[in-house]
């Protein structure tokens, strides 16, 4: 006995609805087909196209075969701890309005490693890592202490098969050691360009002198690491370049992949900007025409195409299952599982947001600690609300699948895990970005479709969309 | 072209056929190399001589073979030298594909036996192909040969080409013998129309059966490469069947597109079932996008380097079997060479491609 998938819908615009199942493959159609679904009276071409979807299953057939495989390649859980941010040091020599980690003094006392931490981190990640691994260094300014980074750096690659660091800086100092190190073919830089020079100036390094050296530094480091020197900017709603200023900035250094993001609402920028709770329609705006701008750019560009990173890592996650190795975005999340992190002291997290939190004194999200491995108990209470297929919103979301739940983001947001998930910020941001993703996919202008077949490698340019009309 | 058959010499008391590794002196009773004389190899095995015809440069040392008195030749089934090595399992078959490279008959002669002693005898870590005709049609036989070489010899792995019209849901309790955890299935899919895949395989209903064995080869845990041969009839459809695959066989393993082999029936009905990909590429170049777009692995096999724009060029595959691959003049001084699969022996003409030609 034949049975249809249930299908969630939701429109994109006058006569054009998104139409999902639960493994999350889609097409679009118009509202007529919503109407003939949910009064039953479908017609035999639209029973005979949702079976060539695969939405119509029998009991064992390849399309329920098919469907169940989709769907279980988007739960999968992760095999091994494979990426993990390590904190050296808390202190910083910047004092970022909006920084997002707590961070202490540059001669302040007792926010490092100690040898005991040091040992107890190699020791973990000896242990519980898998065959190979990402370590980030992070802050406060983790070049502060290049010492205690070679050291975990030589233990990796003994231990790890092709192991890759990326060190996350401020580009304040370039020292020898620092230039030594990135130029090593498996360590990347990841650091910050908020933009424009004054805008990078207004909110991070407030002196011409200090703005100086990081540009030099910049321009050096991508000398010395071509291709491996990432930025990121951090955008204030309030004060917000122009799109092309903007890429222009990332452009003077050769880099064109940006990802964007707005402040966000943790650490000392939770006292500094209240108004970051929600996801502020200027913001919105601000990144469609960002992303118009690159879809103009790319029309030129030839091999170097630019990228909005999160914007593409959605349009992956809509097209491929099983991409879920970005700890952002993805359902179940598996909190502490294949990404850690480790602060300064050796308590472990399951993300860069939770240490925040507890760095902020508003929960203690921590899953364990490095001299005595992970608490599987406090890893369950989080992981039991990692899950959006249960959610009573989510599960009737078109993008559920593709999407993901961030119980951490809630907590720092909105004070608990329970919101309404319309009402958070959360959710409020994906929707606009799975249904410009969506627009785009479907999307007739060839300038679009370039643009997606470059973020998606693709060896040519296609009609993404599917339609059914 | 390697030589496959070659003639021998057995002596006359030598009358029943035989499978054996030659040169092998490690005492495991292999045929010993006695010596070498105009042109023919003398092998010792079991306190008798036979002689083998063989070419100067062509070494058998390691080889597996299938010694005929009979008819006076020795098969070379797995050679040593060789990436893959393909045993014929039947030449019986249920379908007529349009291009079949090996036109079935309607003779079965049983070599199970010697097949297992092959597999026995293969080298260290080898892939071991089974082809036909369609092997399933002595399913039973073939899963019980699986299953007892895997647990004398667990480092081999096979590819079994099937048109998988076979499978039924019991299957699937077998299928979890660790035997099958080491098989590759390639299994043809020419469309996602029914009826256009019927017609070119040539059996009505076996789109449907095919669907059904691919599910059950899923829930089998089963490892499955998909391959599509293209020709005139199937090629403007191509990026509907990338499509068709991520809906409802995301499952597999690797899609592999193939170009059309120049033997069999394609040899008499080239005219009417090739088609030049470089002359309009469009088609492949958007199947293979939208296969990649959905997390499908795509492999382009059978086309030679020069045929593919560059976009393509990363999901080129070197295909052809080496002792049937072959370079004709037109590629003498072409420096992608080693990037390229070449062209099959029985065919080895650039000219089928408005695109192809040297790159110097």
């Amino acid at each position: 006995m034949s049975e249809m998938l249930p299908l969630r819908f939701r429109r994109l615009d006058s006569d054009t609805l998104i139409f999902a199942d639960e493994a999350g493959r889609f097409f679009t159609g118009n509202p007529d087909l919503a109407i003939r679904l949910v009064e039953g009276r479908l017609s035999e071409r639209d029973k005979d196209y949702l079976k060539s979807r695969g939405m119509v299953i029998d009991c064992e057939d390849v399309n329920e075969t098919a469907f169940l495989h989709t769907l279980a390649r988007r739960m999968e859980p992760p095999a091994q701890l494979s990426y993990v941010i390590l904190v050296p040091t808390l202190r910083c020599d910047l004092s970022c309005a909006y920084c997002q980690v707590s961070r202490a003094a540059k001669n302040a006392r007792g926010y490092d490693w100690d040898e005991t931490t040091l040992a107890s981190t190699i020791a973990y990640l000896d242990k519980n890592g898998g065959k190979t691994i990402q370590i980030e260094f992070q802050g406060g300014e983790p070049t502060l202490r290049m010492d205690l980074i070679e050291r975990v750096a030589q233990f990796a690659r003994q231990r790890f098969e092709k192991p890759r660091f990326v060190i996350c800086t401020n580009l304040s100092n370039l020292d020898n050691d620092l230039r030594a190190f990135i130029e090593q073919e498996d360590v990347s830089i990841s650091t910050s360009l908020d933009g424009p020079i004054w805008l990078h100036q207004k909110q991070r390094t407030e002196t011409e002198p200090t703005t100086n050296a990081f540009l030099r530094n910049l321009r050096e480091a991508c000398r010395l690491a071509p291709g491996r020197v990432h930025a990121l900017p951090t955008l204030d709603v309030d004060a917000l370049p122009s799109p092309n200023e903007l890429l222009d900035a990332f452009d003077e250094f050769g880099l064109r992949s940006i990802y964007l993001r707005p402040v966000t609402y943790h650490g000392f920028a939770r006292k500094r900007h209240p108004t970051s709770v929600a996801y502020d329609p200027r913001w919105a705006a601000f990144y469609e025409r960002v992303i118009e701008e690159i879809i103009n750019r790319n029309q030129d560009a030839k091999d170097d195409p630019w990228e909005e990173f999160y914007l593409s890592h959605l349009l992956k996650r809509l097209l491929r299952p099983g991409e879920n190795s970005h700890a952002d975005l993805r359902s179940p999340n598996w909190l502490a599982y294949d990404h850690q992190v480790i602060d300064f002291n050796g308590q472990i997290y399951p993300t860069d947001e939770a240490r925040m939190l507890a760095r902020s004194g508003l929960i203690d999200l921590s899953v364990g600690h490095v001299s005595s491995g992970i608490d599987d108990e406090r890893r369950r209470s989080l992981q039991s609300n990692a899950f959006n297929a249960f959610d009573p919103w989510c599960s009737r979301c078109p993008y559920q699948a593709a999407c993901g739940i961030d119980p951490i983001d809630d907590i720092a947001r909105h004070g608990f895990v329970g919101a309404a998930k319309p009402s958070t910020t959360f959710c409020q941001r994906h929707l606009h970005l799975f249904d410009l993703a969506m627009k785009l996919l479907n999307s007739p202008d060839s300038a679009v479709r370039a643009t997606l077949s470059k973020w998606l490698s693709l060896p040519a340019s296609v009609d993404l969309g599917r339609r059914y009309v | 072209m390697i030589p496959l058959t070659l003639k021998a010499e057995f002596e006359p008391s030598q009358n029943e056929p035989f499978v054996v590794r030659l040169g092998d002196d490690s005492g495991l009773g292999g045929a010993t190399i006695a010596g070498e004389l105009d042109g023919s190899i003398y092998f010792q095995y079991l306190g008798r001589t036979f002689s083998v015809e063989c070419a100067r440069d062509e070494s058998l040392v390691g080889d597996v073979v299938f010694a005929n008195p009979v008819n006076g030749t020795v098969n070379r089934w797995l050679r040593s030298g060789a990436k893959h090595n393909t045993l014929l399992v039947t030449e019986r078959c249920d379908q007529l594909c349009q291009m079949c490279s090996q036109p079935p008959r309607k003779t079965h002669v049983d070599m199970f036996p010697y097949l297992e002693k092959a597999c026995l005898l293969a080298g260290s870590g080898a892939q071991i192909g089974f082809s036909g005709g369609e092997p399933l049609l002595y399913k039973q036989q073939l899963f019980e040969l699986l299953e007892r070489v895997s647990s004398k010899r667990p480092d081999l792995s096979f590819h079994i080409l099937s048109n998988a019209q076979h499978f039924t849901p019991d299957d699937i309790g077998r299928l979890a013998h660790p035997a099958f955890e080491r098989v590759l299935w390639g299994i043809p899919l020419y469309s996602s129309h029914p009826g256009l895949h019927d017609d070119i395989v040539v059996k009505e209903g076996a789109f449907d059966r095919l669907l059904q064995s691919l599910s059950i080869l899923a829930r089998a845990g089963q490892a499955i490469e998909l391959r599509t041969v293209i020709m005139q009839s199937n090629y403007q459809q191509l990026p509907d069947l990338a499509l068709m695959i991520s809906d409802r066989v995301p499952f597999v393993s690797h899609w592999a597109i193939m170009q059309l082999e120049r033997i069999g029936f394609a040899r008499n009905r080239w005219d009417t079932l090739f088609i030049d990909h470089s002359a309009n590429p469009v088609p492949l170049e958007a199947a293979v996008a939208q296969a990649c777009a959905r997390g499908i692995d795509a492999a382009l096999f059978n086309m030679p380097y020069c045929t593919v724009g560059s976009p393509l060029k990363a999901f080129l595959h070197n295909s052809i079997s080496d002792w049937k691959q072959a370079w004709p003049s037109d590629c003498t001084d072409c420096t992608a060479k080693s990037l390229c699969g070449g062209f099959f022996a029985w065919h080895p003409s650039v000219k089928d491609y408005a695109r192809g030609g040297a790159i110097r």
